[in-house]
């Protein structure tokens, strides 16, 4: 067990490495640099200044070059300045991004977690009933809508109709002060985004949990515990439930990552500041730093998840034997 | 003289199974109903997709069409009425476009997407699965980091590096790509980049399926008179595989449908002027306050939408139809 878990922690540095290769290729191969974002906004650009420019930035390197470069200062934890932001990359992204995703995704995450389970639960206890296919049809919907329309839409009846009961989108009401206040907008304004993105994983856990349930339920350990005369409820949430939630656990911690990605779409509906919207942004004015630092952290998030998936599951599971 | 009890074959029980799945049936009816109207989009209205025409712009819904005919063409707030009147089903949006119209021809384009790409997703995913169980040791653990590694990859972001390399006109083989197809350009680009993140799920599907087959006797006869490997794999294995493999492409229609719609609506995907549902709501964006267009935005969500759940619905039905193992009744 040890030595699966030191040679899966030993995998992830050659894996980054690769990520990092492709993501930095695929960016370089995008024609237009930052210099020319430059030379757009001032006119007094010359042709010497640009070609100056270019010398100075290391840009006239081929992009394997530019690469090595920026893997070295990489490892030394130094990502290089924002062209867009005027800071560096990674001090930028780590401080005024990365924690309103954080807020943003782990909110939907633990609203998503908190009310599939009891959802899912119930609804394989009580299969074939009414409450069932009204949780069955629900999830289907969570799963088929697309979330920027759920977004927009949302949008329309709680900042349109309802005129203005909560904000159409963006992070803060400028001109707030005192900790109460604040902290009640702050509310007001993940509520929209937390009940589109969350969404998703809701009507797909509580569909996962659900069958985990049910597969539990039918098994003879449990037939056994009601021969014995134990009470129902402790049969549920004792043995069925604890059982059941391993494989839920699972599928949250490889889901987690995706939180990250694919925020993007509710980040762009509500102009939420956030990693995703920064990734994108910088890919289309081609701020190179910005983006190697965003991928690498969200790459990076990935492999520890699904690592930490699979410990997980191993811990609790003593079935599990990994060599 | 007793009548022969009916044989059912494998597919003959499955079908019987899928008519029992209400959901499943609605949601295979309600698409037959939107491929019928993609296909008929051209004579389906009166009204050309891109035409515009000043004079009725933001004109809401039919059924939301004030009763005093003068109002039709400002900027109104659309009131619920009982009964449909006025030329434009769903409204027009700021330039005039009649919203039916584009709906539907934003679902040629968007179903032809998912159709394409969720078909040859999974073609290509049972076949790289299917020899990656088949050949296994060395082969199989290439193919199965291999595809670790792209899922480690966060997919979103690739995606829209890939596709805006692509749309680029000036990448040089973006240009190229252009003078071959035209104007079909960024359609072939979206179902290229969706098959090229979405054979995976297919692949281990399947590769788990091989993993058991490979075996059983039938592998083992076939092996015995000679048969040579591929042959075993495509002609023998593969079709046992057939029913993973058909919910598989099911589902991911559905999955090819939201990513299309929420490239084209971050604005990589399908380009104006050609239509798609994700490009049609990514305008709509600004018109939900002041000129109030809600159902801009509206109706092609609500397509995408209903899309993506017969999909799954016929998704569902089609796992609990061909599943032997199913614990129902038949």
């Amino acid at each position: 067990m040890l030595t699966y878990l030191v040679r899966r922690v030993l995998l992830v540095f050659p894996t980054l490495f690769v990520i990092s290769l492709i993501m930095y290729g695929l960016l370089a191969l995008k024609p237009g640099d930052p210099i020319d974002e430059m030379r757009r906004g001032n006119p007094g650009f010359t042709q010497e200044d640009y070609l100056r420019l270019r010398k100075f930035y290391g840009l006239d390197r081929p992009w394997y070059v530019r690469y090595w470069r920026w893997l070295g200062q990489a490892i030394q934890g130094n990502f290089g300045p924002s062209r867009q932001f005027g800071r560096p990359a990674a001090a930028y992204i780590l401080q005024y991004r990365l924690p309103n995703t954080l807020l943003l995704s782990g909110l939907s995450l633990l609203l998503a977690f908190l009310v599939s389970i009891p959802a899912g639960v119930i609804s394989a206890l009580r299969q074939h009933t009414l409450l069932d296919y009204v949780v069955t049809v629900f999830n289907f919907v969570g799963v088929s809508l697309p979330i920027f329309w759920l977004g927009i839409m949302l949008i329309y009846i709680f900042a349109v109709v309802l005129h203005g009961f909560l904000p159409a989108g963006g992070f803060a009401t400028p001109g707030l002060s005192g900790t109460w206040p604040v902290f009640w907008d702050h509310i007001r304004h993940l509520i929209l985004p937390v009940a589109a993105l969350s969404s998703l994983q809701l009507a797909q856990w509580t569909r996962f949990m659900r069958s985990s349930m049910l597969e539990v339920i039918h098994l003879d350990y449990i037939t056994t515990a009601r021969a014995k005369g134990l009470p129902e409820r402790l049969i549920t949430y004792r043995h069925a439930l604890r059982n059941a939630i391993l494989p839920l656990i699972t599928l949250v911690g490889l889901n987690v990552p995706l939180l990250f990605s694919g925020a993007i779409l509710t980040e762009t509906v509500f102009n939420w500041p956030g990693m995703g919207r920064a990734i994108f942004d910088a890919i289309l004015v081609n701020d190179f730093n910005i983006a190697m630092v965003s991928l690498m952290f969200i790459s990076l998030l990935v492999i520890l998840f699904t690592l930490l998936a699979d410990v997980a599951y191993a811990i609790a599971d003593p079935r599990i034997r990994y060599d | 003289m007793q009548r022969e009890a009916q044989s059912y074959s494998y597919w003959g029980f499955a079908w019987r199974r899928f008519k029992r799945h209400r959901l499943a049936m609605f949601g295979a009816a309600v698409m037959i109903l939107l491929i019928l109207g993609a296909i008929a989009a051209p004579i389906l209205t009166p009204y050309e997709f891109s035409r515009q025409n000043r004079k009725v712009r933001f004109s809401g819904p039919s059924f939301s069409v004030p009763t005093d005919p003068a109002l039709v063409g400002q900027c109104i707030r659309p009131r619920v009425l009982l009964w449909p009147c006025g030329a434009h089903p769903f409204g027009t949006d700021d330039l005039g476009r009649d919203i039916l119209a584009r709906v539907l021809q934003g679902g040629r384009v968007s179903l032809l997407v998912g159709f394409v790409a969720a078909i040859f997703s999974t073609l290509l995913g049972g076949a790289i699965g299917a020899l990656a169980g088949y050949w296994g040791r060395a082969p199989d653990a290439v193919i199965s980091r291999f595809i670790e590694i792209m899922l480690s990859i966060p997919q979103l972001p690739l995606l829209l590096i890939f596709v805006g390399l692509l749309a680029n006109p000036q990448v040089r083989f973006a240009a190229a790509l252009s003078d071959f197809l035209g104007d079909a350009k960024s359609i072939a680009v979206i179902v290229v980049v969706i098959i090229a993140f979405s054979w995976m799920s297919t692949a281990r599907l399947v590769r788990g399926q091989i993993l058991s087959l490979r075996e059983r006797e039938f592998v083992e006869a076939a092996r015995a008179v000679g048969a040579p490997s591929w042959r075993i794999v495509f002609r023998h294995l593969l079709p046992n595989a057939t029913a993973v493999m058909i919910v598989q492409a099911t589902l991911m229609t559905g999955e090819a449908i939201l990513i299309e719609s929420g490239l084209s609506f971050l604005g990589l995907g399908i380009q104006a002027p050609a239509v798609s549902w994700g490009n049609m709501l990514s305008r709509a964006q600004e018109f939900l306050y002041y000129p109030n267009g809600v159902y801009i935005a509206f109706f092609p969500g609500l397509f995408i939408f209903l899309t993506v759940l017969c999909a799954n619905f016929v998704g569902d039905g089609l796992r609990d139809a061909l599943d032997p193992r199913h614990h129902g009744r038949i």
